[in-house]
């Protein structure tokens, strides 16, 4: 295998690393606004119960979270015993309790008097939050989602630790290493570098963008 | 009455149908915690009319305007539009804000949407126009308050005056039965307040409703068909502009007259 076989070799992780990040980020941004919502409208009960999950979920190591479903409640459950499932499941629902976080804050930002003027047109509570509120919640949120979004990247990194099942990038680095398919490349650690930089190239430019793009926004619309 | 308006600035349409009265406030009490913001308000808004509210800060002024567009729930008492209790559990009160628009003294525009789309979203997701219907009617809308030229623009483009004027335009557009104004001239610089004011007077001449909290006398001398003077949550003075503003009743709406003349 020569250098750039292993490369392609690498690069086919893409996919999968990135449909992991991406599909535990909709997980957690599907579980992080109802959150949000259920914290700041539910009432004292709800707000005590969505701040326990939360501080629990950003309190524990994202690889026992994965270890968990996949070796713990996958016992139970054949469907969780699938690396790909546990993986977007452990981080989707992280992202959430994080996630939820960052609305709330872009909520705060937007205000109330934004939701009054809506409602004095008539509109119902949940139609002046899906015009009105929303939008200008995910210009504020922008670059904190954009950040989350890295931290996702990296994160789906544990999942090598599920098993050879889900061959995204850090897993084919091992393969690389391990399989002695480097011999030529004399570096035993070389194949985790060019890893990491794919890493690097899949988090830097859209989280800079990102926050590059809300910023603009913001300043635009006077946010 | 009417006449002398029409000798003053000329108000040759309007021509009111007295008896239907529009919107009502009956005995309306409101407590945030121990302070009475509203002690047994009264009053009441007949269709071509137009009332101004007058007062010192924190007379009660937006808390009655609030409560009137249900934007807060009064503590006590009833509020009626065209003879429908808003305050009774049973109302659909999204459907009854529709009837009721509201000029904000923040103005309040929506700041991720353009002039043009700010108008038209309440057409579009309120009324269910179609976008090329509730284009063409927000755009006859900002026509109304001359500021069709700037409907692409986003409101932290314009200027306050500007801004506030499609502020009324957004009201406008959903064809209310009656506007209320919250000091809309209150949070601009003075040399703006007169686009604002010179667009509600015309509004005034077409003969719309309107119940305006204000602090420009000038203006509620030209327009008002009666003053509202409130004071600490109590109405304490009603009246003709003239006689309010000539020879006003009580100590108290004496004194803020004065007070108001000296600040200019």
């Amino acid at each position: 295998m020569d250098v750039l076989e292993q490369l392609i070799f690498l690069l086919k992780g893409v996919s999968t690393t990135l449909s992991v990040s991406v599909l535990a980020f909709f997980l957690g941004t599907a579980t992080g606004i109802p959150l949000m919502l259920l914290r700041a409208y539910g009432g004292k009960l709800w707000e005590l119960i969505v701040e326990g999950y939360e501080k629990l979920l950003r309190g524990v190591p994202i690889l026992i979270l994965m270890l968990l479903f996949y070796y713990g409640i996958g016992v139970r459950i054949p469907f969780l015993r699938n690396p790909f499932v546990s993986a977007i499941l452990a981080l989707g629902i992280r992202s959430g309790a994080y996630q939820s976080q960052i609305f709330r804050g872009a909520m705060r930002g937007v205000g109330g008097d934004q939701m009054m003027a809506a409602r004095s047109l008539g509109m119902s509570e949940l139609k002046a939050f899906r015009h009105v509120v929303l939008p200008q919640m995910f210009i504020i949120a922008s670059a904190g989602l954009g950040s989350e979004y890295a931290l996702m990247v990296k994160d789906s990194a544990y999942a090598f630790f599920l098993g050879g099942g889900l061959l995204d990038v850090i897993t084919r680095a091992d393969i690389l290493r391990a399989t002695g398919m480097l011999a030529n490349w004399e570096q035993p650690y070389f194949p985790y570098i060019p890893a990491a930089l794919i890493y690097i190239a899949l988090t830097f430019p859209l989280a800079t963008y990102l926050d590059r793009w809300g910023s603009r926004k913001k300043k635009k619309l006077g946010i | 009455m009417g006449k002398q308006k029409e000798e003053k600035v000329g108000y040759i349409e309007r021509e009111k149908k007295m008896a239907d009265v529009v919107i009502e406030a009956k005995n309306v009490w409101m407590e945030y915690n121990d302070v009475i913001a509203l002690e047994d308000v009264s009053l009441q808004v007949k269709e071509g009319e137009i009332k101004v509210l007058f007062g010192p800060s924190g007379s009660g002024k937006s808390t009655i305007l609030r409560c009137l567009a249900m934007l807060t729930k009064p503590t006590k008492g009833k509020v009626f539009l065209r003879g429908e209790e808003l305050t009774s559990p049973d109302v659909n009160i999204d459907k009854a804000r529709v009837k009721i628009g509201f000029v904000f003294q923040d103005i309040l525009l929506f700041h991720h949407l353009r002039a043009s789309g700010n108008v038209a979203l309440g057409l579009r997701h309120v009324l269910g126009l179609p976008k090329k219907e509730a284009k063409e009617k927000a755009m006859k809308a900002l026509r109304e308050v001359r500021m069709e030229k700037w409907a692409d623009h986003y409101p932290a483009e314009l200027s306050g005056g500007q801004q506030q004027r499609v502020g009324i335009a957004r009201a406008l557009a959903m064809e209310p039965e009656i506007i209320l104004f919250d000091e809309p001239t209150s949070s601009l610089d003075p040399e703006l307040k007169g686009e604002v004011l010179d667009t509600m007077k015309q509004l005034a001449k077409k003969g719309r409703t309107m119940l305006i909290a204000t602090h420009e006398m000038h203006f509620s001398r030209e327009v008002a068909d009666e003053m509202i003077f409130l004071d600490e949550g109590r109405i304490i003075e009603q009246g003709t502009p003239k006689h309010f503003f000539t020879n006003p009743s009580t100590d108290r709406a004496r004194r803020f007259l004065a007070r108001l003349i000296r600040e200019g």
